[in-house]
């Protein structure tokens, strides 16, 4: 076999020299045996002509020496992708028609897939990476992991060395980097120490982390990047023992991890690396992470070789036993720690790394693929009524060929390498037109909550995947003309003109109503994504997030002090200011039990907390339905308050003004009483899909301890002039990091960053749907009065009117119109079920939704109509008449 | 010319690995050897020979190399490979066992059967 395979290969590519060689053998047979009948007394000219006749036809003979090679199926398909290539060049338009509309299906698919394949199928660039397993934790009764531990589980675990080679615990962030005036942010990642070990990453240069780098203590030290290393450090080996300025903390360079692995967190790039123990000295503020309380680490372990799941699974269960008791946080309630110790470990593959931006992308790039192969098979139903109609132009052609002896395999495996052929180039320019449009979802992604990285290179998955959709396409797309065109036998097709052949195929309006029922299911769909991305804009917040600046000062709050605050006030363009630990739709959310003061304190949190400032909401624009906002005399020494929204005072205070009620809680461990002086609007704090929570608010002069600060300024003028002088008014106080000024109106943006990417993708899909669809329906009328010109000339000879002539074309497309319709509404119907987790605000089922789908679908597709049948009323019968 | 008969579909090959497998031959040679080891009582088209001597060794029974002829000429030259003497081997078994079975079914007598 694999000697047939060689010698074919030789034969295919030294092709000339097989000829010249095949060509010398037969010379010199004939020269031969031309000089043995000379011999035998033959005279010369007759020895040639008898050695010749002996020999029988030579190109019979050479022909049959290249079909045993196989070399014959390769000359035919040369032959005929020539041929083809002839063909294209000849009818520009109509390639260019079907390359541009392939482009766009198979593009569209491409995109979509390179961003299911970069977020869910990609392995991560370390060894092995198939043995990696993610660690998830399901608490007793609860259906959902969760996928984050505790430093000190993390580094239990790793200790277990029976049960794995490794456990590496990672979390993302982000260091402010280099000398005050000149400090940039780069984004980074804090690990434990088996972590490079575990995912058996190599350095590039220097050394990686390693355990003893994660010991208290251990002098703080950071891996880069080979991206980081190669844009900041020019790939100089001398780097690796300098000095990084961290958050004004310098840092040792131990070394450079290999090319290509930017951490295991897919999606986000980290360009800086430390261990979790650097952490007091390199994020004093993020100290209490270390502590057990804190479940803030994605876990990723190696089980020993050779151990399967089902045994590491069981091991850990036993391990978990009993360690668990010595990792879970003390001043845990005993309910919580039990529940804690009675937790079960999941492993999951976790060779594709880890990524909080699957559980929020998988379902709507599910729909988006279900969406865009849908696209691809109305660029194919389109296509093939294009190639249908041209068959029929070609009949005669074929006719031709099937009558000088062609057969029908032959032909019908011509057609089909043509279709492959255009579906092939339509693919290769559909890849570049995903690279494109791949990074515009991705920018698009990264306005949500996090700058999103992906590489979106067209690989081998991404190739093969494109490549099988193409070659599938062109055959589906050839079959249907190639039989349709070679079915009849020569006869008929001879001997009648193409015009007059009124044996109309029903494939045709089959496959237009096919691309309307498509294009109205995907209108649907883009229809309902867009008022649910309508809906979330319109809806009141509770607070008015336009003109509110955001400054974050992780860290930094207890030194933001009165005068500082008053400072900012004053800035030309500052309305109103003031501080608070947390801001509405910032993902970060504290809560706690509080219940009327006399109730017993329940052990879960009831309520969410924010610790807010004098003024808070004046800036917020939160409204006080009673009594008063914090004022600079709420103070660490004086009587402690709190305002409540309405639906806390709803569910604790039913039906009685919450005013001057005292409640009792528990802040950060420590039981206050706390007396109500107001009463606020309800706010969308921690999601805009969910009803308000329950909130109370405290005097952020009266917490103690680690608190997180952000500042809020309602700015009157220019965001930009604002920004900067709020920024020149704080970086003197806060020299160690920048001052990044945000806009609030953008971090609410960035919570519907699935609905707009849904909306927006689901609208083009649905655009681009419609317009093929009526191309279709166009091409189809357009085809039809092109044939019927005669019997519409004779008809208006005989005194049909202009207008009956309109709507004797207009008709031809009602059937595959209305099919269209009845067929995609129930499809439709059928299908938006499964996209209602992702609408807001309405129903699958939406009538404004669905009514005007359909409306515009056959307004549209009646103005494509229109269009050939405005031709067909021109047609002079005279001209139509004399053409025959 | 009428006790010369018609080549049964595959012997070609057989005879073609059969005059080679006595030493290299080129092409011509091979025609010559097989009139020489049939006394002439095979007709083969001469052209023929060609696709069957390219099909086995492409299938890897022959082996090629250009050499020079008894008449000084460039010319292709043949010989068996270890898959063609297997071949060989197998099929003259093969043809031994059908020759003899082909000659005790016409011998036999209508009172034999």
């Amino acid at each position: 076999m694999l000697h047939k395979l060689r010698s074919f290969w030789r034969a295919a590519t030294g092709r000339r020299a097989f000829e010249d060689a095949m060509r010398e053998e037969m010379r010199f047979h004939l020269e031969s045996r031309a000089a043995d009948l000379v011999r035998r007394g033959l005279p010369p000219a007759e020895a040639a002509r008898r050695a010749r006749l002996e020999f029988g036809p030579i190109e019979k003979h050479k022909d049959a020496a290249r079909e045993s090679l196989g070399l014959r199926l390769v000359d035919e398909t040369a032959g005929d992708a020539r041929y083809a290539l002839r063909t294209f060049v000849r009818n520009k338009g109509f390639t260019a028609t079907v390359v541009l509309t392939l482009a766009l299906g198979i593009g569209a698919n491409t995109a979509i897939f390179s961003l299911i394949d970069a977020l869910m199928l990609r392995w991560l660039p370390v060894s092995n990476p198939q043995e990696l397993l993610q660690l998830t934790l399901q608490a007793p009764g609860d259906k959902s992991a969760g996928e984050s531990f505790s430093y000190a589980i993390v580094r239990a675990l790793d200790e277990h060395t029976e049960m794995f080679a490794g456990v590496a615990g990672f979390s993302a962030s982000a260091f402010a980097v280099g000398a005050p005036g000149s400090m940039s942010r780069v984004p980074g990642a804090i690990v434990t120490g088996g972590y490079y070990q575990t995912l058996g990453v190599n350095p590039a240069a220097g050394r990686l982390l390693g355990r003893d780098d994660d010991q208290p203590g251990a002098p703080a030290a950071a891996v880069l990047s080979y991206g980081y290393w190669e844009r900041q450090f020019a790939r100089n080996p001398q780097a690796i023992g300098q000095t990084l300025v961290m958050n004004g903390v310098p840092v040792t360079i131990a070394g450079v991890s290999a090319p290509g692995f930017v951490g295991a967190d897919v999606g986000q790039v980290a360009d800086i690396t430390i261990a979790a123990a650097a952490l007091p000295t390199v994020i004093p503020s993020a100290a209490p992470l270390l502590g057990k309380g804190n479940f803030w680490l994605g876990v990723l372990a190696r089980p020993t070789p050779g151990a399967s799941l089902a045994e590491t699974t069981s091991r850990l269960a036993a391990v978990w036993r009993h360690t668990a008791d010595t990792v879970i946080a003390p001043h845990w309630p005993p309910a919580r720690r039990k529940a804690m110790a009675d937790a079960i470990f999941v492993l999951v593959p976790g060779g594709t790394g880890r990524t909080y931006l699957r559980e929020m992308y998988v379902k709507p790039l599910q729909v988006l693929m279900a969406a865009v192969a849908l696209v691809l098979l109305i660029a194919c139903a389109n296509i093939a009524s294009l190639l249908l109609a041209r068959a029929s132009v070609r009949q005669r052609e074929i006719a031709v060929r099937l009558a000088i002896g062609a057969g029908r395999g032959r032909i019908i495996r011509q057609l089909l390498l043509e279709s492959t052929l255009l579906s092939l180039t339509g693919a290769a320019c559909g890849i570049g037109l995903a690279w494109i449009s791949g990074r515009f979802v991705l920018d698009m992604i990264s306005t949500g909550p996090a700058r999103v990285v992906f590489d979106l290179t067209p690989n081998w998955h991404v190739l093969a995947f494109t490549s099988a959709v193409a070659v599938l396409t062109g055959v589906l797309l050839g079959i249907a003309p190639a039989l349709q065109s070679t079915a009849p036998g020569p006869a008929p097709a001879l001997k009648d003109d193409a015009r007059t052949n009124t044996g109309r195929s029903r494939l045709l309006p089959s496959l237009i109503a096919v691309q309307v029922a498509l294009s109205l299911v995907l209108l649907i769909g883009a229809g309902l994504f867009a008022r649910t991305l309508q809906n979330l804009r319109n809806l009141n917040p509770g607070f008015n997030p336009e003109g509110v600046l955001l400054v974050e000062l992780d860290g930094r709050g207890p030194a933001l002090s009165a005068a500082l605050l008053d400072e900012i006030r004053r800035v030309p363009g500052v309305a109103a200011a003031s501080v608070s630990t947390h801001t509405p739709l910032s993902g970060a959310l504290w809560s706690e039990p509080a219940v009327p003061a006399g109730q017993p304190l329940p052990e879960r949190d009831t309520a969410l907390f924010v610790g807010a400032g004098p003024r808070f909401f004046d800036t917020m624009q939160i409204r006080l339905l009673s009594g008063r906002e914090f004022t600079e005399r709420d103070a660490a020494d004086s009587p402690a308050v709190a305002v409540v929204n309405e639906r806390f005072a709803q569910r604790y205070f039913p039906n009685q003004n919450p005013v001057g009620q005292h409640l009792s809680t528990k802040i950060n461990g420590t039981r206050r009483d706390l007396e109500i002086v107001g009463l606020a609007n309800n706010t969308n704090a921690a999601s805009l899909r969910a009803a308000p929570p329950a909130t109370v608010y405290v005097s952020y002069a009266q917490l103690t301890g680690d608190i997180s600060t952000t500042l809020e300024v309602r700015s009157a003028g220019a965001f930009a002039r604002v920004a900067s002088a709020i920024r020149q008014q704080l970086q003197p106080a806060f020299p160690n990091a920048p001052i990044e000024v945000r806009p609030l109106s953008a971090q609410v943006q960035a919570t519907m960053v699935q609905e707009r990417m849904m909306a927006t993708l689901a609208g083009g899909f649905g655009v681009l749907a419609l317009i093929l669809a009526s191309v279709g329906v166009y091409g189809l009328l357009a085809y039809s009065v092109a044939r019927r010109t005669r019997e519409i000339g004779i008809r208006m000879a005989l005194g049909a009117e202009r207008r009956g002539v309109i709507a004797l074309v207009l008709r031809s497309a009602r059937w595959p119109l209305t099919a269209g319709v009845v067929i995609g509404l129930p499809v439709a119907w059928a299908s938006s079920r499964g996209i209602q987790s992702l609408l807001f605000g309405l129903k699958p089922t939406d009538p404004v939704a669905i009514g005007t789908a359909t409306l515009v679908l056959v307004a549209v597709a009646h103005l494509a109509a229109y269009l050939p049948a405005r031709r067909a009323a021109r047609v002079d019968p005279l001209v139509a008449l004399k053409c025959e | 010319m009428a006790d010369q008969a018609d080549l049964l579909p595959g012997t070609l090959d057989v005879l073609i690995l059969k005059s080679v497998s006595l030493g290299p031959l080129h092409g011509y040679g091979v025609l010559a050897r097989i009139e020489q080891i049939t006394q002439g009582a095979l007709l083969v088209e001469q052209g023929a020979l060609y696709p069957a001597l390219c099909r086995l060794e492409h299938q890897g029974m022959l082996e090629a190399e250009w050499g020079v002829s008894e008449n000084n000429r460039r010319a292709k030259y043949y010989k068996l490979t270890a898959a063609g003497r297997r071949r060989l081997r197998e099929e003259t078994e093969s043809w031994n066992r059908l020759a003899t079975a082909m000659a005790a079914a016409l011998k036999a007598r209508p009172s034999e059967s």
